[in-house]
């Protein structure tokens, strides 16, 4: 077995074997679970029960006019005459108790779930406002010029991004929002995760010292990079278990409920959407990871550790940010030029790759510039760890200079 | 066959840390670094592995200059002690023995063996972290010497142990020198050096004060040591000529000649007075050689 694969193996055993890799990956996959039963969870907080059949108290003329109005209305009640007792478990009495202004009791042995509510009171309304027509005896125009809207233009200067958020906002589609906020928080929770363990790995060598005895049997360059890998391929294996969480929840659990109730349906944006989403997602994970592999060769105690880190977080957390919060205004500057910085890209891009206005060839060039850019941390995280490695400089800068040297 | 250091010098910006250093350790040799603090073990060391690059000068190993393609052959106690914590006392053997190339059925043999020669089988399984310190330290040498290199470095191995752990070191050492591996260490005890090394080098503030074999340096240094107990007032020698230096402590008196041709006009002068228990004529010793090279007393 190579020098590589022994540091890879030793490396990505201890680590998948963690207690800590194991507890944080079984919470995200129960959270899955969870989520993909969200619609059953949310039915056992909800008491409110439907109702099918709707019985009316009142006298002959209003009760045509209330059934009238259901049935113009398309609703799903059945609307019967009330015949005294109590109402059935699946419906409910609705009272008229005055005629003016109109009063109405409903009584039911649940509560009525808000949508259901909102149907009735519409209804009803509707029939308050005919009773008004008819007691102003209004001409059928009059009647047909009060429910007229007014006819408003706009001219507004600027009006391009107006228009262009209006139209983000329409073509949202639920599932494809759902997807980017599923990559990027897990690009993020990964990134934080990682970050430090992959920081701590290689700073705790050089403080132990045991690294001088490493790097008398393999190359620095060569150790750097089965610890780097190893790492890279313990986050890929949780997001690998994630992935499996979510193809589990989609084959155990009724999904038809949830896309109904939520609206997930995938629209011609999607796939290109996801494919995207996977590959920064992956991106992401191996820049960031090697950047905190560069600050962590940078220094030779641990108590420097986080204080090294601190770019990772900031900049992880900043790009969080502008993708999370510019969901609704995805072709603004601010998203537009953060998508080819590169600590940035890989949470923007699958933002920007959700909009139909971003070209093949914009997405193209992010993956082109996180490549070149991850290379380029790799090299210099190499060529620092070379430098450093059995260095016991405290200063971050002391160490940055030795880059030059050799 | 041997490990050769021509010229090797190497500078920090503009600190001489080794200051043109030329020897050759033959093979299958015992050899000796000796010197305080400072005085450049490590940092040859380190270029000996290719850790650190000279400024000037060259090494070979066989003729060939040492890089990672040998380092499966070479062993290595670094000065700076350090495992991994967290890892148990096996995990970790068994990983840097894998650096090493060792497969892994046989590291759980010769981990078994050196358990038991060191006396810590019962520590097999314990994290690295809850050993005492002298524990750790034979565990970093067993990971040093498992894979049985023809060349072991051993950077002051015998540093932070217990006297009775010193001997099962010294024993383990001067075994692995008899099946054949040169074996190169660093020690600030000119006696660990004198009782082991056939070979040495002694180093001072960066440069080569004296190198070669004990005994040939011993003979080549000329002066000799006289150990004279007796009843008798012999505080004349000092005057006879060859005599360098003459300590009396009570009744024992030692003398210092420039070489081994004053001792028997000195012998011949004391046995007029009578009865003597002791006429004693010795090497200089390490420390001799020391002062007289450098100029002060060692350490």
């Amino acid at each position: 077995m190579n020098k590589f694969m022994t540091t890879f193996l030793q490396t990505y055993v201890s680590k998948v074997r963690a207690k800590s890799f194991i507890i944080s990956t079984l919470i995200i996959v129960l959270l899955i679970f969870l989520a993909a039963n969200i619609d059953k969870i949310m039915d056992i907080f909800d008491s409110s029960e439907e109702v099918t059949t709707l019985q009316v108290d009142a006298e002959e003329a209003q009760y045509a006019s209330i059934e009238s109005m259901f049935e113009s209305m398309d609703s799903e009640f059945s609307i019967e005459p009330y015949e005294g007792g109590d109402a059935p478990p699946t419906g409910a009495i609705l009272t008229l108790e005055e005629t003016d202004p109109l009063t109405f009791t409903i009584s039911a042995e649940n509560d009525l779930p808000e949508e259901q509510k909102t149907e009735i009171e519409t209804a009803l309304g509707e029939v308050q406002r005919m009773n008004t027509i008819q007691a102003l005896n209004l001409s059928p125009e009059e009647t047909a010029s009060l429910g007229e809207a007014p006819a408003i233009n706009y001219d507004i200067a600027s009006e391009e991004g107006a228009e262009e958020e209006e139209e983000a906002a329409a073509e949202m589609n639920p599932l494809n929002s759902i997807i980017f906020y599923v990559t990027v928080i897990i690009m993020f929770f990964i990134i934080i995760n990682y970050a430090s363990q992959i920081g701590t790995e290689i700073a705790m060598e050089k403080t132990s010292r045991v690294i001088e005895m490493i790097v008398s049997s393999v190359p620095p360059v060569t150790h750097l990079m089965a610890k780097i890998s190893a790492m890279i391929s313990v986050s890929l294996t949780q997001l690998f278990v994630f992935v499996l969480a979510v193809v589990a929840a989609i084959q155990l659990f009724d999904f038809n409920d949830l896309i109904s109730e939520f609206g997930l349906e995938s629209n011609d944006r999607t796939v290109t959407l996801a494919i995207y989403s996977l590959i920064y997602l992956v991106l992401g994970l191996i820049l960031y990871l090697s950047i905190s592999a560069l600050l962590g060769s940078f220094i030779s105690r641990m108590e420097d550790l986080q204080q090294a880190l601190l770019p990772v977080t900031m900049f992880s957390l900043i790009g969080f940010y502008i993708a999370i919060f510019n969901i609704w205004t995805s072709e603004n500057m601010l998203v537009t030029v953060s998508s080819y910085v590169p600590p940035f890209t890989p949470f923007v891009m699958p933002l920007r790759a959700m909009h139909e206005g971003t070209s093949q060839v914009e997405l193209l060039l992010g993956v082109l510039i996180l490549l070149v850019t991850i290379a380029i941390v790799i090299w210099l995280a190499a060529s620092i760890y070379r430098n450093s490695v059995l260095s016991t400089d405290k200063g971050i800068l002391k160490n940055l200079k030795r880059i030059r040297r050799e | 066959m041997s490990l050769e250091l021509k010229q090797l010098t190497k500078k920090f910006n503009e600190n001489i840390a080794v200051d043109d250093i030329n020897l050759t350790v033959p093979t299958g040799s015992m050899y000796g670094f000796l010197g305080g603090n400072g005085a450049g073990k490590t940092t040859t060391f380190r270029m000996i592995l290719g850790l650190l690059k000279q400024t000037e000068g060259t090494i070979t190993y066989n003729g060939n200059p040492i890089d990672y393609s040998v380092t499966n052959r070479i062993g290595y106690l670094p000065e700076e002690r350090g495992l991994h914590p967290k890892l148990k006392v096996e995990e970790q053997i068994r990983y840097l023995a894998q650096l090493k190339g060792m497969a892994k059925r046989d590291i759980d043999v010769k981990l078994d063996e050196w358990l038991e020669r060191f006396e810590v089988p019962e520590n097999r399984n314990k994290r690295i972290e809850k050993l005492s310190k002298g524990n750790q330290q034979k565990i970093q040498l067993i990971a040093s010497i498992i894979h049985e290199p023809d060349l072991i470095i051993l950077d002051e191995p015998f540093s932070g142990l217990d006297p009775v752990n010193v001997e099962i070191l010294k024993k383990s050492v001067k075994e692995l020198n008899r099946k054949g591996a040169t074996i190169i260490f660093s020690t600030h005890r000119m006696e660990h050096v004198e009782e082991l090394c056939e070979e040495l080098c002694i180093l001072n503030h960066g440069a080569q004060v004296v190198s070669g074999n004990i005994d040939q340096i011993k003979s080549d240094f000329g002066q000799k040591e006289i150990i004279i107990e007796g009843d008798h007032d012999i505080s004349f020698l000092s005057q006879m000529p060859g005599v360098l230096d003459m300590k009396q402590i009570r009744k024992k008196t030692t003398l210092k000649i420039a070489d081994e041709k004053f001792a028997e006009p000195i012998y011949n002068e004391i046995v007029k007075l009578g009865y003597f228990k002791r006429f004693q004529v010795n090497e200089p010793s390490l420390n001799d050689i020391f002062i007289s090279k450098v100029g002060r007393q060692y350490e």
